[in-house]
C-alpha cells in the first residue's frame, strides 16, 4: 500500500497560540483572509482540537477550505500561516505510544521536528470523522 | 597413627577452599542486592529501580500538545528520538506546579517508555533485596497503585514505585 505513495508531504504550516501545526497541503483547497465575518460554518481550529483556552486571540487569521471524503468542506479559521513546503516521511515520527490514543482523537497524527521545536501534523479528515461536530456545513 | 590415615595436607586446604566458596555463595545469595534511586516528587520521597531508568534528563522545553490529559504533559526531544513526558505528581496525589524546574527521569520498562517528571535525585544506592518491605496499608491512597514496597532510607521510609504499573495504568 505505502509503495504506491509519495515519499514527500506537501505541508501548510501554521501557528495558534504559538503551536505549530501542520496539513497536508492536499486537503486545503483554498485560502482566504478572515475579516471578521461570524457565519454558522466557520469552524475555529483551536474549539476543533479542543483547546483548553479561556480567550482565542488569533494574529493573523486565515481561512481555509478543507476538503474532506465524500466531497463535504468544511471552512477552518487558523492562524499564522508560515509556509508551504515539501517535506520527506523520514523527517517525520509517530507518537510515542501512550499518547497516541489521545492524539488520534483530534486527528492529530505525527510529528515534524524543525527549526528546534515540534510541529504536529493534523489530519483534517480523521478529526471531522472522528467525533461529531456542532458547527458543519 | 598410619600415615596412609594421615589426610592429605592438599585435601585439607581443598576442604578448607570449597567449605569457605559454599559459605559466600550463602552469603551472596542472602545478599542479593538491587540498585535504586530515590528521588524527591512534591512533599516526598519515592524510589525508582536503577535498572528501569535509562538516564536523567535537566529540564527542557516540554512540548505541549492538544487533547492530551492532565497527567501527559507534551512531548521532549531527546537527540533526535520523540518522548512523551507523564507529570507523575497526577498519580502520587502531590500537589502540581504549574512551572516544572526539575529533572526528567527516561524510564524504560519492556514496552513502556517516558520521560517522568520529577523534583530531584536524592540517592543512588545499593540495598539488599531483603530490604524492601512490603507498602503499609496506611499509605496515600492515590500513590498506592503504583507502589512495590517501602525501604528505609535517611531516617525514613521510601515508597518504591514499579514502573510498570505507571505504563499499565496509563496505557488503560
Amino acid at each position: 500500500m505505502t509503495a504506491h505513495l509519495e515519499k514527500y508531504l506537501n505541508l501548510l504550516l501554521f501557528s495558534v497560540r504559538g503551536v505549530h501545526f501542520g496539513i497536508d497541503a492536499e486537503q486545503a483547497l483554498e485560502t482566504a483572509a478572515y475579516d471578521g465575518e461570524g457565519a454558522d460554518d466557520l469552524l475555529w481550529f483551536h474549539e476543533e482540537l479542543e483547546f483548553a483556552m479561556t480567550s482565542a486571540v488569533y494574529a493573523a487569521p486565515t481561512i481555509i477550505t478543507v476538503g474532506t471524503r465524500g466531497g463535504r468542506q468544511y471552512r477552518v479559521i487558523i492562524d499564522a500561516m508560515e509556509d508551504i513546503a515539501e517535506y520527506s516521511w523520514q523527517d517525520i515520527r509517530p507518537f510515542p505510544a501512550i499518547m497516541e490514543p489521545f492524539t488520534m482523537r483530534n486527528g492529530i497524527w505525527g510529528i515534524l521536528p524543525r527549526n528546534g521545536r515540534m510541529t504536529l501534523l493534523v489530519d483534517f479528515i480523521r478529526l471531522f470523522n472522528g467525533k461529531p461536530r456542532r458547527h458543519r456545513i | 597413627m598410619a600415615s596412609s590415615d594421615i589426610p592429605l595436607k592438599s585435601d585439607l586446604i581443598l576442604e578448607e577452599l570449597k567449605l569457605r566458596q559454599r559459605t559466600r555463595e550463602i552469603v551472596d545469595v542472602e545478599e542479593e542486592r538491587v540498585k535504586v534511586i530515590i528521588f524527591t516528587c512534591g512533599a516526598n520521597r519515592y524510589a525508582f529501580y536503577g535498572g528501569d531508568v535509562r538516564e536523567f534528563l535537566p529540564t527542557c522545553d516540554i512540548s505541549w500538545v492538544p487533547g492530551l490529559p492532565d497527567y501527559l504533559p507534551g512531548l521532549i526531544n531527546v537527540r533526535g528520538d520523540i518522548e512523551s513526558v507523564i507529570d507523575i505528581r497526577h498519580f502520587l496525589g502531590e500537589e502540581r506546579r504549574d512551572r516544572f524546574a526539575g529533572l526528567i527521569a527516561m524510564a524504560v520498562r519492556d514496552d513502556f517508555r517516558s520521560g517522568v517528571m520529577i523534583d530531584s535525585i536524592e540517592d543512588v544506592v545499593d540495598i539488599p533485596v531483603s530490604a524492601i518491605k512490603a507498602p503499609l496499608a496506611t499509605l496515600n491512597g492515590a500513590a498506592r497503585d503504583l507502589v512495590l514496597g517501602e525501604l528505609e532510607h535517611g531516617g525514613g521510609l521510601v515508597a518504591l514505585l514499579d514502573i510498570g504499573k505507571l505504563g499499565a495504568k496509563i496505557s488503560l
